[in-house]
């Protein structure tokens, strides 16, 4: 089933989300504070590129988060990415909830808040020791 | 006192001198080398030139024994970062966030920061202040922001002048704890004083019974 995701921060990461999103089939409403970032993606109907700052709710109540029922904060800032999540998450109550955290003990923290959090740095380590071998 | 301020912008570097010279221990952390720099010329080697929401920072600065953690940036998110660090991590006792986007601060209570300090609200509150003549101040919130301790202005036409304070009828949870007379005179509630036309009534009350505080020292409702 079609759902509507908002996602934060339209870098590497955030765009290549949304990108396989809509291949889903899902509904994209994607943030970034700078208008350049949006060349990652392409034209599509089901996708809206906002310009504007993710920890606002100014900003997220207008790109229409009460809507939202999955939220993706991906900019490179674990502080950026932990305000937009929980603002999600407390403020505007968005059910599923998924934050960018690279240090570890950050991230154990937000877990235990409630969050699903990501560190690709964890990730990428985990994947080069298993590719080196023991 | 042990107090960790985190930016040596404006805000964090007067703090710093200002806690200095009440006798207080300090370590002050700022993420840019160049401002660090020139916060170390003056204060010397309680500057740490790092980033105070990182958790091992953090930890090396003592945030384990410190008292207070202030987090002055300008940027709400490393703010809400570090004293959430602080809190959850380290079990800091108190922790003071300066925030710039007014709609962050009911987050930041909820989220466990024990002070916000919001300076439009801070503004607004005296800009209210003169155009109402009945201004809502909160002083100081108490237990993680359960109650608080708030201020009223009775304004001139109010219900509740020249009414004694046992014959109030306030909301339950609220203690009336003094009344401050226009000419700085403090009168304990318990002295049972006379509320007089621009009385200052402080009291501690449940954030979710300041609407009813208010509409009972001031016959309207809340803005």
């Amino acid at each position: 089933m079609a759902r509507r995701v908002m996602i934060v921060g339209c870098g590497r990461l955030g765009a290549s989300v949304a990108t396989e999103l809509l291949e889903r089939g899902d509904h994209v409403t994607i943030l970034d504070t700078d208008a350049e970032n949006f060349r990652r993606l392409r034209p599509h109907p089901r996708l809206k590129m906002r310009l504007g700052d993710g920890v606002s709710h100014e900003t997220l109540r207008s790109a229409g988060i009460e809507s939202a029922e999955s939220f993706v904060a991906a900019t490179g800032q674990d502080t950026t990415n932990a305000l937009a999540a929980q603002s999600a998450r407390v403020t505007f109550g968005v059910p599923n909830v998924v934050c960018r955290i690279n240090d570890q003990v950050r991230s154990e923290m937000y877990k235990e808040l409630g969050l699903t959090t990501v560190s690709p740095n964890q990730a990428v380590l985990e994947l080069m020791l298993a590719a080196v071998g023991s | 006192m042990y107090v960790i301020v985190i930016g040596a912008g404006k805000i964090g570097f007067y703090l710093t001198r200002a806690l200095l010279s009440a006798n207080h221990e300090v370590t002050l952390i700022e993420r840019d080398a160049i401002a660090a720099a020139a916060a170390a010329e003056e204060f010397g080697s309680i500057v740490v030139t790092s980033d105070g929401t990182e958790p091992s920072v953090l930890e090396e600065a003592g945030a384990k024994r410190c008292d207070i953690l202030v987090s002055t940036s300008g940027r709400d998110a490393t703010n809400l970062t570090a004293c959430q660090v602080a809190k959850l991590r380290f079990e800091t006792t108190r922790t003071v966030a300066v925030v710039t986007d007014p709609d962050h601060v009911p987050l930041f209570r909820e989220l466990g920061v024990d002070v916000t300090i919001s300076t439009t609200e801070l503004i607004l509150s005296h800009v209210e202040e003169e155009l109402t003549g009945g201004p809502f101040v909160h002083v100081l919130p108490m237990q993680g922001g359960s109650r608080g301790v708030v201020s009223i202005r009775a304004p001139d036409d109010s219900p509740v002048v020249g009414r004694t304070v046992s014959r109030l009828s306030l909301p339950e949870g609220t203690l009336l704890v003094a009344v401050v007379r226009k000419n700085g005179d403090l009168q304990p509630a318990l002295a049972d004083p006379e509320i007089a036309q621009g009385d200052e009534i402080v009291a501690i009350t449940p954030p979710e019974k300041e609407d009813d505080l208010w509409r009972a020292l001031t016959g309207e409702a809340k803005r």
